[in-house]
């Protein structure tokens, strides 16, 4: 074949040079730079339970057919790193959810737009929990309506409790070691404290719940570390942590490969006698159709270093409007639905609590006599409320460097529960850390 | 038809005698190329230059007040960093380890695989199976292979009666260390197996002929006749096998997250998070190009070392 040019191929040629700019559009629609042309709602969040999410959005847009919504479900353990990826290529959802140790560094990086001044906010604010409210604060700014909270206890299993001859659960973490101890040598259980703790964020709340149930904490009000100094308590709940662990060896040494789920599976199957996770977990494990211990399984005060009932962490999950949202009004619409009062009631909260027992930030509802009756089928209100009152927001939240510090945090703990550092190393390394980050962020 | 070596000629000799009209061939071939130049700029080229740019960066999204070009103090700050100097040993570890399992049970598998015996195409090909397994999937099945509470392995150990309980392998730092370097191995040694046994495979015979003629034992013959005919795949394995080694994350990630602790936090997963979870770019960007500068120092120094004594051109 002559391979000189014809006039063809050269005419094909050119054509090729000037789509280029073409096929530069496509590829930059293709990283999520498009705008929104078709005028609906992008509405994301991760992806618990997300058919009932689908189906909670499609009642909305019944109600509000002029509000077309997109809902897309993220998988939990990717959420923040997808949410900041598609917010860095211009493409972010309107609507989304948000974790309240993200939500910091998400202003900071000027993903979200205050809720200030917009109807209804205030109304909501007024009516929900004050540790929910500050946690949804930054600045001075509120970002978030909530999308539910919840607060850490200890759970047990009173069934395996009374077979080892205990009648009340431990209100010390000596007593818990203690009781622990004796189900292990009744041949009960070999390993009767289960937790999560693999290295996965949001699931480490119970770090947090230990050092605030004794009255401690790791940050001091103006988000100084006192771990290693000041405050003593981080230390000694390391200590006990580090030997339950490796010395007693009533903490299960899997709980470092364990996820939430198969927790919940391994505590409603009778494998662990206690675990501190959030109270809503109760619903499930005492829900005879999913559990074979239904009913066995307790609500408890977090066991302290003196047994004194002192406080517990809470988790706040919102829904916040982004920034650059091209659907703002509607967006909002959605968000209100979801996260404020409709019809003067927090529809969306209650409907949350009555499928799935979700923790509900609107203090009205504690006195909801639906509300009452679904909640004394698996938990005792009086404890459940005595947490919502006493529980308070993680210190350090409101940095924004809070993420970097929480994964070194769980590292760290993950370093005491196996052997390979001691509680006065790991409250000074986290120290360290904290000193290392303020630096960095200045 | 066959063409004779002047038949095959011809054709070159009329185009160097033909009258040049315009654009000669450099001119033309890099129009050919073009296209296919720009399509590597625009989706190769460029991301990597442009995280050069951003390694150059104080780049925090949390941080767009502070955003500023710092020239090379991302790379400088890494000197003092113990994240990144704690990755790193791990990382060297990790790498270590994975090329000597690598090259050690690929050179045997690929000398068993290149012996005559009945089933060796079932068996070759089933030794290919691992490389077509994402790293994902990869970690995935290794991790419910060794789960503490309804691993495989614990199921067979116990039945065995090698084991009393079962145990929690991946939660001590050396056994996730040496898991997640089994499974990075598991993952990638077909591709070394292909290698080692396509360099076999051009020995010629008559050097073993001649081998046993001097009654050279097996291991003389491996080491006289074998190891020098493989320097030249086996360099390729060790370019490929290191750089995958040091980039190794998915399986990694899945399997351990890293831990317990930073016992397998391999610069990569630590790249990554930095990137993603901590959206600092610019330090993130300068972790992604330690990798890359130093995998390219320790491929020149494979090739040069081989290059003095002579057993590879350039």
């Amino acid at each position: 074949m002559n391979p000189s040019f014809s006039r063809r191929r050269v005419l094909q040629l050119g054509a090729l040079t000037a789509s280029l700019p073409a096929i530069g559009s496509v590829l930059a629609a293709c990283g999520g730079g498009g705008g929104n042309s078709s005028g609906a709602v992008k509405f994301s969040g991760w992806d618990y339970e997300s058919a009932l999410v689908q189906g909670n959005v499609d009642r909305f847009v019944q109600l509000n057919p002029d509000v077309p919504v997109e809902y897309t479900p993220i998988t939990s353990a990717q959420y923040v790193q997808k949410t900041v990826a598609e917010f860095t290529a211009g493409g972010g959802p309107d609507a989304l959810y948000v974790y309240d140790d993200s939500l910091a560094g998400w202003v900071a990086a000027e993903y979200l737009q205050p809720l200030d001044g917009l109807p209804g906010v205030d109304e909501v604010y007024a009516g929900i929990y004050p540790s929910n409210a500050e946690a949804m604060t930054v600045d001075g700014k509120r970002y978030g309506l909530p999308y539910y909270t919840d607060s850490q206890c200890l759970i047990y299993n009173e069934a395996i409790l009374a077979k080892a001859g205990i009648s009340a659960p431990p209100t010390t973490l000596d007593e818990l070691e203690q009781q622990s101890q004796r189900i292990k040598d009744a041949g009960i259980l070999e390993f009767p404290i289960g937790l999560t703790a693999q290295l996965q964020d949001t699931w480490w709340a119970w770090v947090w719940g230990l050092v605030f149930a004794s009255g401690g904490d790791m940050f001091d009000a103006a988000g100084n570390a006192v771990m290693d100094g000041a405050d003593p308590t981080a230390r000694d709940v390391f200590a006990w942590l580090h030997r339950a662990a490796t010395v007693s060896r009533v903490i299960d040494p899997a709980v470092l490969q364990l996820l939430p789920v198969p927790l919940d599976d391994a505590m409603k199957n009778e494998r662990y006698a206690f675990t501190v996770g959030a109270r809503y977990a109760l619903r499930d494990y005492n829900d005879p159709s999913r559990s074979k211990t239904a009913g066995n399984l307790k609500i408890a005060y977090i066991p302290s270093l003196d047994g004194n009932v002192v406080g517990t962490v809470s988790n706040t999950r919102m829904y916040a409007l982004s920034k650059d949202s091209e659907v703002q009004d509607k967006a909002f619409r959605l968000l209100t639905y979801l996260g404020g009062f409709t019809d003067g009631q927090p529809y969306t909260a209650k409907y949350w609590f009555q499928k799935k027992g979700l923790g509900f930030p609107f203090r009205a509802l504690e006195q909801d006599p639906e509300v009452q009756t679904t909640l004394a089928t698996f938990a005792d209100p009086t404890i459940y409320s005595g947490l919502a009152s006493l529980a308070r927001p993680r210190t350090a939240i409101k940095q924004a460097w809070y993420s970097e510090y929480e994964n070194e945090q769980q590292k760290t703990v993950q370093q005491l529960l196996s052997n390979q550092t001691s509680p006065d190393d790991a409250v000074k390394a986290l120290s360290a850390t904290v000193t290392s980050l303020k630096q960095k962020y200045s | 038809m066959t063409l004779t070596a002047p038949d095959i000629e011809k054709p070159r000799t009329e185009t160097a005698h033909r009258p040049r009209r315009g654009m000669g061939d450099t001119a033309r071939a890099y129009l050919l190329n073009a296209p296919a130049m720009i399509v590597i700029g625009l989706l190769v080229a460029y991301p990597i230059g442009y995280s050069f740019w951003l390694s150059l960066h104080r780049y925090n999204l949390k941080l767009p007040a502070l955003e500023r070009f710092v020239w090379f103090q991302n790379y400088i700050s890494l000197i003092g960093d113990p994240a990144f100097l704690s990755s790193l040993r791990v990382t060297v570890a990790f790498v270590v380890v994975v090329l000597v399992l690598t090259v050690v049970l690929g050179t045997a598998l690929a000398l068993v695989l290149n012996e005559t015996f009945l089933g060796r195409g079932v068996l070759r090909s089933l030794v290919l199976l691992p490389w077509a397994m994402p790293g994902v999937v990869n970690g995935l099945m290794w991790r419910t292979i060794f789960d503490a509470k309804t691993g495989a392995l614990n199921g067979l150990l116990l039945q065995l009666g090698l084991i009393d309980s079962y145990q929690a392998w991946l939660t001590s730092p050396t056994g996730a260390f040496f898991i997640t370097a089994f499974a990075q191995v598991w993952n990638t040694l077909p591709f070394t197996v292909i290698i080692l046994l396509a360099g076999l495979s051009t020995i010629p015979s008559e050097q073993y002929d001649a081998a046993k003629v001097d009654r050279a034992g097996v291991v003389q013959r491996f080491t006289q006749v074998t190891l020098p005919w493989l320097l030249h795949p086996l360099l390729i394995v060790l370019i490929l096998e290191t750089m995958n080694a040091f980039r190794a994350f998915d399986t990694i990630y899945v399997l351990t997250g890293g831990g317990p602790g930073d016992a397998t936090n391999v610069i990569a997963v630590l790249n990554v998070r930095t990137v993603l979870t901590y959206t600092d770019f610019g330090l993130g960007s300068a972790y992604s190009w330690v990798i890359t500068i130093v995998t390219l120092v320790i491929s020149i120094g494979y090739i040069s070392t081989l290059y003095q004594r002579g057993r590879i051109e350039v």
